[in-house]
């Protein structure tokens, strides 16, 4: 397993790279000029203009800008924006709030999800099967912003359960309602995944098996039927954390969190490519890291699985 | 056995077999209609003893043997009408907590196929150990420490090492043994085999039937081997019975049964199997197909595939014939078969 991983790893090198670049390349590409719209209303004066683009680099060959990027990438050196503030303490700041909004919807989605889906597969075709049923179908047709926008307006606006937006802090109960929205899709979809996992499993022989044991039904279920079916929920769940952090551009946009999200969307708006190639980096990084680990963690969940 | 249960199932006090199925009817509700598996079937196993229990595929052998374990799925099954004596007790009004104490302890059961029994995810050591920790409260290390010495008992090479291996790392003959292993963990009064040796290579059938048919020497249970395969119990059976549509035909001690069978079925099933003293002929074959447990044929069960077959017998369900104080047979000409001489 420990060759496996290390294999894995150097497998990254290649897919970092080729990811950064297209990344870079694509954001030098945009059209219109990042500095001409900064000196108001009056067009900015070709001098200033200049001297921004050589500060930057730019002037240069796209080769020799995706080359400093990589070094300064490799040296923790993410130097400053267009208006001459550290990249690093603005990702600093921003980091932390959305890793816990994405823990807490990854958190949502595997309690309730994953709760759900076992009590609708038990009791296959009961009432509580059919109210998950239904709900999930309402959760997965429904797009994300439409989600947020609602209980924003119901629970915040209407009934005043909530405040409308979260503050700087974005401390965890303001985050509760947000990371249930950016969990809503996962939620439902792990439910439905679970619960056709339960059911599946609940006809296998080794259940069969357990029974014949004299286990308790709770044993039965709890341990010998659980620990198989949720070995794809778990690696759907771990794959899914890469696309949570860039489903929360949106949740982030709507609560007006300052996380990651928020940031990513003032850059793109400003042209800022300073920050939208550190962020789209880190969040290719995010994606590779936790696919990986779910490889590694699928090997232990299952130990058929063999690393050869 | 623990204490607890002794209480529960009470001791010594009846006076029949330890384990007595009694006129069990069980069908399964389909979209289809419904299907009748098991239509009255009655059979005994005292301790020490093994009944084989005969037929084909949708003869009821299995379904039976699920009920005594109660493991059948319900729905579909539902259990219309019989009893399973335990020692005197009826299982099937046993609350399902005492019922489960059973399982395992009283009586356990070995599958078909083991792979699939036994559950991937955990070493094999630590689902024999469960036995011990769950039923008996033992530590973690001393039900592992257990574990090896079942699986020592059952002849594992190397149980020690390989006691933290998964069932997918077994051959097909050890995953069968660690399956036993786990089945007799508890030292149970009754073992139900169904199909133990299906699954395996000849040789290792017999290495299986072997291993089977030691344990229950050494430790008295009463063994109950379900088999579609003759050849397989010959030797370590003491009494047969062949079931055939969800019913019992013939109810016999193995050497008579071997030796004049008395109903056509158990007659066909002895002609169809290969012999050498035989070589060159024609094997013999049942015509026809099992029955459709949706439609059961009128009267006698066998009777479409029947070359004994009399006008009677599409019309009359033939009761279980007395043919001796142990022997029975469900066919009305049972003396016409048994004439027909010997084997």
């Amino acid at each position: 397993m420990g060759r496996y991983a290390i294999r894995r790893l150097l497998q990254l090198v290649p897919v970092v790279l080729g990811t950064t670049f297209i990344i870079n390349y694509m954001v030098w590409q945009l059209p219109g000029d990042p500095f001409a719209g900064r000196c108001g209303q009056r067009p900015c004066p070709d001098s200033y203009v200049t001297a921004m683009r050589e500060q930057f680099g730019l002037d240069q060959p796209i080769l020799v800008q995706y080359w400093s990027f990589l070094k300064n990438l490799l040296t923790g050196n993410l130097g400053t924006d267009f208006n001459g503030v550290s990249v690093a303490t603005q990702l600093g700041d921003a980091w932390p709030i959305t890793i816990r909004l994405a823990l807490m919807a990854v958190l949502f989605e595997a309690i309730i999800g994953i709760g759900a889906g076992v009590l609708s597969g038990l009791k296959r075709g009961g009432f509580l099967d059919n109210v998950v049923t239904i709900s999930t179908l309402f959760l997965l047709s429904l797009p994300i912003f439409v989600t947020g926008y609602l209980l924003q307006w119901i629970l915040g606006v209407q009934f005043h359960v909530i405040e409308p937006t979260v503050t700087d802090e974005a401390t965890i109960p303001e985050l509760i309602v947000p990371a249930l929205v950016l969990a809503s899709l996962n939620m439902a979809f792990t439910a439905r995944l679970t619960r056709t996992s339960i059911v599946e499993n609940l006809r296998a022989d080794y259940v069969r098996t357990a029974v014949a044991k004299g286990l308790t039904n709770r044993r039965v279920v709890g341990i010998h039927l659980l620990r198989n079916s949720l070995i794809p929920v778990l690696t759907f769940l771990g794959t899914e954390v890469g696309s949570l952090m860039s489903g929360a551009i949106i949740t982030e946009g709507i609560f007006n969190i300052h996380g990651i999200g928020g940031l990513l969307w003032r850059a793109i708006n400003g042209q800022d490519y300073t920050i939208v190639v550190p962020v789209a980096t880190l969040l290719v990084l995010v994606y590779l890291l936790s696919n990986l680990l779910v490889d590694l963690l699928y090997g232990v969940l299952d130990p058929r699985i063999r690393y050869e | 056995m623990t204490e607890v249960l002794s209480e529960q199932v009470g001791r010594g006090s009846h006076s029949g077999a330890l384990l007595e199925v009694d006129d069990l009817h069980v069908e399964f509700r389909t979209r289809a209609g419904v299907a009748k598996a098991v239509n009255g079937v009655t059979y005994s196993v005292d301790a020490g003893e093994t009944l084989a229990v005969l037929g084909e595929s949708g003869s009821g052998k299995s379904v039976t043997a699920q009920t005594i374990m109660g493991i059948l799925d319900m729905p579909p099954g539902k259990i219309t009408g019989g009893e399973i004596r335990f020692r005197g007790v009826d299982l099937l009004k046993l609350p399902e907590d005492q019922r489960r104490r059973v399982r395992g302890e009283g009586i356990s059961m070995v599958f078909q196929d083991a792979l699939s029994a036994l559950n991937p995810v955990f070493p094999v050591g630590w689902q024999i150990a469960e036995m011990f920790r769950m039923h008996r409260g033992t530590s973690r290390a001393e039900a592992k420490k257990k574990a090896v010495e079942l699986m020592d008992r059952v002849r594992i090479p190397a149980a020690k090492d390989r006691v933290n291996d998964f069932p997918h790392q077994f051959s097909g003959g050890m995953r069968q043994r660690i399956m036993i292993a786990m089945a007799i963990a508890l030292d149970p009064e009754i073992l139900i085999a169904d199909e133990p040796t299906t699954a395996l290579d000849v040789t290792v059938q017999a290495q299986i039937m072997g291993l089977l048919a030691e344990l229950q020497r050494d430790s008295n249970m009463g063994l109950i081997l379900i088999t579609h395969d003759l050849g397989v119990v010959a030797d370590v059976a003491d009494k047969i019975a062949v079931m055939y549509g969800g019913r019992i035909v013939e109810n016999a001690p193995v050497h008579d049964l071997y030796k004049n069978p008395a109903h056509p079925y158990s007659k066909g099933l002895l002609e169809s199997i290969p012999r050498v003293d035989h070589k060159g002929q024609e094997l013999y074959a049942i015509k026809g197909l099992p029955p459709n447990l949706l439609e059961m044929p009128t009267g006698c069960a066998f009777h479409p595939r029947c070359p004994y077959r009399r006008d009677n017998c599409v019309t009359d369900v033939p009761p279980l014939y007395t043919i001796s104080g142990t022997r029975g047979s469900a066919c009305h000409y049972w003396r016409e078969v048994i004439d027909e001489g010997e084997h």
